[in-house]
């Protein structure tokens, strides 16, 4: 009574969830193009769509993704022998133990009119189906484990989905093992199955129970009537009751328990363990859509997607906020992303989580949610969003089908106008004097040392501009400088900028647009009659400016400069210097 | 043949404008030729073609109206000179040879056989010279004849002022006119090369010959900036001429010089048209002897090396910009073989104390000193080697910037070096 009514509870609970989960997806805002759509639209929509692909012979692209993508797994064979063999284990183990064990009463029972849990094969099998999730865990966390020396592979998400499948099966064997050598709940059986009353032949079963089902008895039975007790079995046990080592796994946890059979038998240890295993898999389904287990929904909800799109030759990649919501719901974390990553190697350099993919997810998940992110975050977020290449390796391997390279995309359209775009962004919010001279004011004189000693940069060693002979060849050629129409002339020219080099007025050149809007196409490198590598010093002064100007941005605008005793000689240089 | 050599009769080192045209003397007298080293000293070319500007080494101030006149007076006082060692006529063949080859690829040349050219510079001084490209033709007639002239710059456009040019000649030019045009709306450019491809498109050019129009009051000839296209450079101005009926003139700018490029690109196409095979802005690492008389050198600076053996070598490396020579604390070095270096007998002789002393310093008359045959003398006073040859500025005894005979210089002992690297190979064949 109690259990039925906690189930349904539970249950309406999950149900609550789902729904709390779902109208999440509505309010999800990414990118500048697409706005939040209303609720009534999005559910008449769906339901429309829904109604279209049912009618339309996509219904049987549908179907194949069902099989092979979500049945046969193949988008995670692809990842790898091993991520597939340890995904299956656990998936099938975990869905025929739902439908077996833990729904026997409707599903099983109804199936098989004979059903007993205690009775071949499906004894065998729940052991079986056990071992499997065991066996996929297993995998799973040695390959989280192996791949942890390389990044930062494991969450708070997995770890919660892990623990609680972890109590969930580890709860179910020991309940088995402790049952097996129960004494009480072989009193409840022998009282509600076994009509005589005899004592002595409640002890011929003892003993042959005790023998050979492992049930430990507080009195050692008094009889050795092994005959009678055969008997009694076949006549009031058999029919429900096979030998326990078909539970293979159940049976040696058994054995080991063994030594406190007493103890845990005096203290009803079965019922107890019986009241957690519920326990935890209602808690379970009750956390389902706010854990990692909700991808057993959103992953299938978001192939068949995909699946339903309007088909080739040429598939617009959507940008429906609610489905990238779920899209997003739908990543398991599973690393896939980050392991086939073009730019993942940057972070080696720069240790920012936010460059690989898996990682940076979490974060624009929140983003497009509208969760309150610290600028500190958000910072790293846009570093991160805005290495990424779009190279689409990310979205072609997802075993999920998420449309990965347009979350990109999205997000950094969003970050970009919450005033976090990449660095050639906003580098323009102030002119090349002005950033130098916030660069002036900046407390941190030689931020770079550290920086220095580990990379030497070819702007700070002077045999690199030194030979400049101001001969303007680099300007002449350069096609930036040419672009450039009498309305938005670069601030000014490579040879200038070589100039500043010499004039020891570096920070003056790590805004100018010449720095930031070098194609880098070489030209200037190649003629220039000294060999000065122009080209190569632009391109570092960007890599300085990212970190320097970085740390002066957030200054208040426009800090007074009479906050400086007397205007600082360097000033006057430069006006000189252009 | 081993692998990842190449082999080749004639290795020119530096390909300035002596290397440049020495390739292409050779390769026209159908010797395999190689060129290596940087054409950075072509990317300060004026485009000029000078033989000697002043009348003799005590008197630079003079200009030289006749040249070969001068040339005499030099070789007279100056007997170790380099043009000592080669006969006028063969200097002439020179000029034409070289003319004629920019010509076959597109780049016209004027000049007057027996005297020198002056033009109008963008500082409003006069430029004697020998040669100059067909678009200073009648700069130069402008000068000589002073008739109704109209000067041109362009907003914007750094280094180039009519005003500033008018100031200088009016006093004598009582014609002369200058404007300002603004190409706004079309181009805005302030540096000459972007605005030299720019006036390459017909439509910019329209908007060019509207604004020209506009500012004429009777002038029977126009001077410009040397901005007047760059690939099709005659077109551009022969088209201005036709629009506008009447001459125009280019007035050469300060380096980089648009007609210097024009030279520079139109020796670059010769290289390919002739077959040259060119290893540009790389250097040699070192030279060693190989076997049967030739040599091997290795070119870099990159690994793997590239390897070039070749029958014979013309070091034209230039001297201190060009890094063949290079000054120590000691002395003066030559960078390649380590040759010996004429040279002041140490540094305080180096430089007069006037900057502008009448007779040029004398480091700038440093260099290697060479046979009959344009080759270089080892410490003994014989050929350092049988198939070494030098030419250019690397030559001791020339001071070219003082005598202005740069270009000059450089095509004759290239010329001549070619031509005696060509004989001892006849006579070794007998």
């Amino acid at each position: 009574m109690v259990l039925t009514l906690s189930f349904y509870i539970s249950l309406a609970l999950f149900f609550l969830g789902l729904l709390v989960r779902m109208i999440g997806w509505l309010r999800v805002e990414i990118g500048t193009e697409t706005g939040r759509i209303g609720l009534f639209t999005a559910v008449f929509s769906s339901l429309k769509a829904v109604l279209l692909t049912l009618l339309s012979p996509r219904i049987f692209k549908i179907m194949a993704v069902l099989i092979t993508e979500i049945g046969l797994q193949l988008p995670l064979l692809k990842n790898g022998f091993l991520r597939w063999l340890a995904h299956m284990c656990m998936f099938y183990g975990f869905l025929l133990l739902v439908l077996m064990h833990a729904l026997d009463e409707t599903v099983t029972a109804a199936l098989f009119q004979d059903y007993a849990a205690t009775l071949n094969p499906f004894l065998f099998l729940r052991n079986l189906f056990g071992a499997m999730v065991l066996l996929g865990m297993a995998l799973a966390c040695l390959n989280r484990i192996g791949r942890g020396r390389k990044f930062k592979a494991t969450n708070t998400n997995d770890l919660v989905l892990m623990i609680l499948l972890g109590l969930i099966l580890f709860s179910g064997f020991l309940l088995e093992s402790v049952k097996i050598f129960s004494e009480p709940a072989f009193d409840r059986m022998a009282a509600d199955y076994m009509g005589a009353e005899d004592e002595d032949d409640l002890e011929a079963l003892k003993v042959y129970w005790s023998r050979e089902f492992h049930v430990v008895f507080a009195q050692p039975p008094g009889s050795d009537d092994l005959e009678t007790g055969r008997n009694l079995h076949m006549e009031n046990c058999a029919a429900c009751h096979s030998r326990p080592e078909a539970a293979f796994l159940s049976l040696p946890l058994s054995d080991r328990l063994r030594p406190l059979a007493l103890w845990l038998n005096r203290s009803q240890a079965d019922l107890w363990l019986w009241y957690f295993h519920f326990g935890v898999c209602f808690l379970a389904m009750i956390l389902l859509p706010f854990t990692k287990f909700f991808h057993f929904i959103s992953v299938p909800l978001s192939l068949m997607l995909r699946a339903a799109d309007p088909p080739a030759p040429a598939p617009m990649p959507h940008k429906n906020p609610a489905r990238l919501a779920l899209e997003m719901d739908a990543c398991t974390h599973c690393g896939v992303c980050s392991e086939h990553c073009s730019v993942a190697p940057i972070r080696r350099i720069i240790p920012n989580d936010h460059i690989l993919p898996s990682e940076k997810l979490t974060g624009v998940k929140k983003l497009a949610h509208g969760k309150r992110l610290d600028p500190d975050v958000l910072e790293s977020l846009s570093q991160g969003s805005f290495i990424c290449t779009e190279c689409y390796r990310c979205t072609q391997r997802c075993p999920s089908g998420l449309s990965l390279q347009t979350l990109w995309q999205l997000s950094k359209q969003t970050l970009a106008a919450k005033d976090f775009p990449e660095p050639h962004g906003w580098v323009r919010q102030y002119a090349a004097d002005q950033w130098a001279d916030r660069l002036e004011q900046s407390p941190a004189d030689h931020p770079l040392c550290e920086d220095f000693a580990r990379h030497r940069h070819v702007s700070e060693s002077p045999e690199t501009f030194s030979a400049c002979i101001q001969c303007s060849i680099c300007t002449n050629v350069c096609p930036v400088v040419s672009a450039g129409n009498g309305l938005t002339p670069p601030d000014m020219t490579p040879q200038q900028v070589m100039n500043l080099l010499r004039l020891n007025l570096k920070d003056l050149a790590l805004g100018s647009r010449m720095v930031w809007d070098c194609v880098t196409c070489y030209l200037c490198q190649e003629h220039c009659p000294q060999g000065i590598r122009v080209t190569d010093i632009l391109y570092d002064l960007r890599n300085i400016a990212t970190r320097r100007l970085q740390q002066v941005r957030q200054l208040g605008p426009e800090t007074p400069k009479t906050a400086l005793p007397v205007a600082s000689p360097p000033a006057a240089v430069r006006k000189n210097a252009l | 043949m081993e692998a990842g050599r190449i082999h080749c009769d004639l290795l020119v080192i530096g390909a300035g404008m002596a290397g440049a045209s020495a390739a292409l003397f050779a390769a026209k007298r159908g010797l395999k030729t190689v060129l290596v080293g940087s054409t950075a000293g072509l990317q300060f070319a004026g485009g000029m073609l000078d033989l000697l500007g002043v009348q003799a080494p005590n008197t630079a101030n003079i200009p030289a109206l006749r040249p070969w006149e001068a040339m005499a007076a030099l070789i007279q006082e100056q007997p170790l000179h380099p043009y000592a060692r080669i006969p006028l006529q063969e200097i002439r063949r020179a000029f034409v040879e070289f003319t004629e080859l920019l010509a076959s690829a597109g780049l016209s040349y004027y000049c007057e056989p027996e005297n020198n050219l002056q033009i109008i510079t963008s500082l409003g001084t006069r430029k004697t010279t020998y040669l100059v490209p067909k678009s200073m033709q009648s700069n130069a007639a402008a000068l000589a004849q002073k008739p109704p002239c109209l000067l041109v710059d362009f907003e914007g456009l750094k280094g180039f002022s009519a005003r500033q040019i008018s100031a200088t000649l009016g006093k004598h030019w009582p014609g002369l006119r200058h404007a300002s045009i603004s190409l706004n709306g079309a181009v805005h450019k302030s540096y000459p090369q972007p605005l030299a491809w720019e006036l390459e498109n017909q439509a910019v050019r329209a908007v060019l010959v509207k604004a020209l129009r506009k500012q004429l009051q009777g002038e029977e000839v126009i001077g410009l900036p040397a901005v007047l296209g760059l690939a099709s450079a005659g077109q551009v101005q022969a088209e201005l001429e036709k629009e506008l009926g009447l001459k125009v003139f280019e007035i050469p700018m300060l380096p980089p010089s648009m007609p210097g490029l024009r030279l520079k690109e139109t020796m670059e196409k010769l290289f390919v048209n002739l077959g040259i095979q060119t290893l540009l802005q790389r250097q040699v690492q070192k030279v060693a002897r190989s076997e049967g008389d030739g040599f091997t050198a290795y070119i870099g600076p990159d690994e793997p090396l590239t390897m070039v053996r070749a029958r014979g070598i013309l070091l034209a490396s230039g001297r201190f910009f060009g890094k063949g020579l290079h000054a120590t604390r000691k002395g003066i070095l030559e960078t390649i073989f380590n040759l010996p270096v004429y040279q002041p007998e140490n540094r305080a002789l180096w430089h007069h104390e006037d900057l502008l002393h009448s007779q040029g310093h004398p480091i700038n008359r440093a260099g290697l000193e060479t046979d009959e045959n344009f080759r270089p003398l080892n410490s003994d006073g014989n050929a350092a080697f049988p198939n070494l040859f030098a030419a250019g500025t690397i030559l001791a005894h020339n001071d070219w910037m003082h005598l202005k005979c740069g270009s000059g210089l450089s095509l004759a002992t290239a010329y001549a070096a070619v031509n005696a690297f060509v004989q001892t190979r006849s006579n070794a064949f007998g």
